[in-house]
């Protein structure tokens, strides 16, 4: 007796932690993104030893470490530093700081791919190194790193679930509460597993059609 | 203040709980690559119905989270007779799931093998199971070894999850004592180098095992 | 549990596919007779009842548990795991009984076999040392946390209702919700009165509870899956009972809680 019933009484909670999952996957990726940018711009740029080097221990930690225990360091750890952060900003920083160097590395290769001829020509036309990054070099990075993007951020929206360890209240946190109400254990994680199933692919799917037209768009401009 | 005291008291601990962690993500990599090859063969076979289970296989596993698959295999297997210890789940399912990530890179690697090795193999008469066991997986293996290391420090990552069907690994020992020690900043984050000092070690394996092989 | 014998019995689990449906249909105390062994789950973290002391597991429940076992004449074996996956746990025989504290509830009377009493599971609040909070009440409009999916949550809910309303966080584990007691995220936390007294006592320079408890008189028992588990039951109740007669449990209650209190030798009324 599956009681399938239990999600029409428990619905509003359930789309509530759906919302609070797809809010995080969308602000934590896109502040990994900026971040991971970042990194990848200080590391073309600044060719200073110390700089390098603190970019590489942070870049092999965060790499090296599981997300789970990062999140403990973040939210259980940190307040004895003074850094208290309630649980949900304590989720995104945590999704920013471990998607980065991920993103970073995207964006470092992809700006490697930009050909050397294309941003010397724009200097040599005497445009500004902004203007260089903005017209040239960030359209042309996009076009190969474009894939390698949507492929991780899409990985992102399976790691949200761990936020429901330091207590965001997300599809998985809301789901757990429910099944700690009604012990419909079982079929309350057959749900969760095929909703995340059907979310991801579908996400997929978009991701690859966006990811097509994009490259189109690009393509177009440059 | 920052307690050194207390991670040098629970450093043997938690060290000592690393083996379930080397455990669960070593034998799931090993169970990841068995089963990895069976879906990748199944994956570029002639058969449609073997495709369509491969791509179902691999869609299932990357499309739900590792947490969930978990649960699954902990509250739902045991409804259909499948009852089994939580360690042997554990490593089951990270198993599992590695073994969709695994199939992609091994098919990815296929791609890069001449196409004309398993014909010249097949106009000399050889079965179709000594290709694949003795020509193409051999060196789709070679050819991947780099992302396999890469997969199994994911695997030593993702085994910090099985805490939720009661694997006392490294993740789960840290919990208890910076529960009992009230310390979680030095706890975790000891937990953390923990886990960077396997990966780094994984990695320098991995790089001596390139070099060897590439000779 | 070493690692040779979990990998012995993962391989042996792993041949040997158990059906949960021909399993369930046996008495449970001639099953673990004849093991000589039963199997228990509980978290532990969960002091004093439950916790870990040098990576070896310890508390009240253990040194209660072991007692019964040996008037069972069998030995037992304990697993950890969070409690969110106990119950799920049990109903699908991945252990055979539940060793953690679990509040008595109607709701859980209906789908578990319960023991007598092991503890008593009032609700109270504790608070950081020196928090404005002077009674129960006080936590009006205030951030109380509380382990999720528990007897007590559901409590904190219907006094929050009765109050009039205040803020309520859910945790996997109380550690969690008392480490952000201490980090100045919430104003109390509330649990059963006996670990919020555990833990104002071992950690007086941080916590204080605050009294009285405010929930109604409530108690903690093991449970077991209902199916050929009567035998069992009445088994550990007469052990139990006679625990408790012969000075064993107040010994017990003295060493953990510091105070011993006489518990129910029948089944309160819900």
């Amino acid at each position: 007796m599956m009681e399938f019933d239990l999600f029409r009484e428990y619905g509003p909670a359930l789309l509530r932690g759906l919302s609070v999952t797809i809010f995080c996957w969308i602000v934590g990726t896109a502040c990994a993104m900026a971040l991971g940018f970042v990194l990848a711009l200080v590391q073309r740029g600044v060719s200073a030893r110390p700089v390098q080097w603190i970019l590489r221990a942070y870049v092999e930690f965060i790499r090296g470490t599981p997300f789970l225990v990062q999140l403990f360091v973040l939210y259980y750890g940190a307040p004895m530093l003074g850094l208290r952060l309630d649980a949900m900003p304590a989720g995104l920083l945590g999704l920013t700081i471990y998607g980065s160097p991920y993103f970073a590395e995207i964006f470092r290769a992809g700006l490697n791919a930009v050909p050397v001829g294309q941003i010397e020509a724009a200097r040599a036309m005497g445009f500004a190194p902004a203007t260089i990054l903005r017209r040239i070099m960030i359209p042309v990075m996009l076009v190969s790193a474009l894939p390698a993007l949507v492929n991780f951020s899409i990985i992102l929206t399976k790691e949200t679930v761990i936020l429901s360890m330091i207590t965001v209240p997300e599809i998985m946190f809301e789901t757990q509460t429910m099944m700690a109400e009604t012990f419909a254990f079982a079929e309350s994680t057959l749900v969760l597993a095929l909703f995340f199933w059907v979310f991801v692919e579908t996400i997929s799917r978009i991701g690859r059609r966006l990811e097509r037209r994009a490259t189109h768009y690009l393509l177009d401009r440059s | 203040m920052f307690s050194f005291q207390t991670i040098i008291d629970n450093l043997p601990v938690l060290a000592a709980s690393a083996r379930y962690t080397l455990l669960i993500s070593g034998a799931g990599c090993f169970l990841g690559l068995i089963f990895g090859a069976l879906i990748c063969v199944a994956a570029v076979s002639r058969a449609s119905a073997a495709r369509a289970f491969a791509g179902v296989y691999v869609s299932f596993f990357r499309g739900v989270p590792l947490l969930i698959q978990l649960l699954l295999a902990f509250y739902l297997l045991p409804l259909v007779g499948v009852n089994v210890p939580a360690l042997a789940a554990a490593i089951f399912t990270v198993g599992l799931c590695a073994a969709a990530y695994i199939s992609e890179i091994l098919r990815g690697a296929l791609n890069a093998i001449p196409r004309g090795q398993a014909e010249a193999a097949m106009a000399v008469g050889l079965a179709p199971r000594d290709i694949w066991t003795r020509i193409l997986l051999p060196q789709a293996l070679k050819i991947s070894m780099p992302a396999l290391v890469n997969e199994l420090i994911l695997l030593v990552k993702a085994s910090s999850l099985v805490t939720v069907v009661g694997i006392v690994e490294i993740t789960r020992m840290s919990q208890a004592i910076a529960s009992a020690t009230y310390r979680p900043l030095e706890i975790y984050l000891t937990a953390a180098f923990l886990y960077l000092a396997i990966n780094l070690v994984i990695a320098a394996l991995g790089r001596n095992l390139e070099r060897r092989l590439a000779w | 549990m070493t690692l040779r014998t979990t990998l012995r019995a993962a391989l042996f689990g792993a041949t040997a596919l158990a059906l949960t449906a021909t399993g369930a249909l046996a008495d449970m105390l001639e099953d673990i007779k004849a093991a000589g062994k039963i199997t228990t789950a509980t978290e532990m973290h969960y002091a004093p009842f439950d916790m870990l002391e040098n990576g070896q597991y310890a508390g009240f429940n253990k040194e209660l548990f072991d007692e019964v076992a040996k008037e069972l004449g069998v030995a037992a074996e304990y697993q950890d795991l969070p409690w969110a996956s106990i119950l799920p746990g049990l109903e699908v025989s991945k252990f055979d009984f539940v060793n953690a504290p679990v509040t008595i509830t109607p709701e859980r009377m209906e789908r578990y076999a319960f023991t007598l009493p092991i503890s008593d599971a009032t609700v109270a609040l504790v608070q950081r040392k020196g928090g404005d909070l002077t009674a129960p009440a006080d936590i009006k409009g205030k951030t109380v946390g509380i382990q999720k999916g528990t007897a007590q949550e559901k409590q904190l809910e219907a006094y929050s209702e009765t109050l009039g309303g205040f803020t309520i966080r859910g945790y996997g584990s109380p550690d969690e919700a008392y480490a952000d007691l201490a980090a100045g995220r919430l104003d109390a936390v509330a649990g059963s009165a006996p670990n919020l007294a555990y833990l104002a006592k071992t950690r007086p320079d941080v916590f204080e509870t605050i009294q009285p408890p405010f929930g109604e008189p409530k108690y903690f028992a093991w449970v077991t899956r209902k199916e050929g588990s009567e035998a069992l039951i009445e088994a550990m109740n007469a052990a139990l009972v006679k625990i408790q007669d012969d000075g064993r449990l107040a010994a017990m209650q003295e060493k953990w809680f510091g105070t011993a209190t006489a518990l129910p030798k029948e089944m309160p009324a819900m």
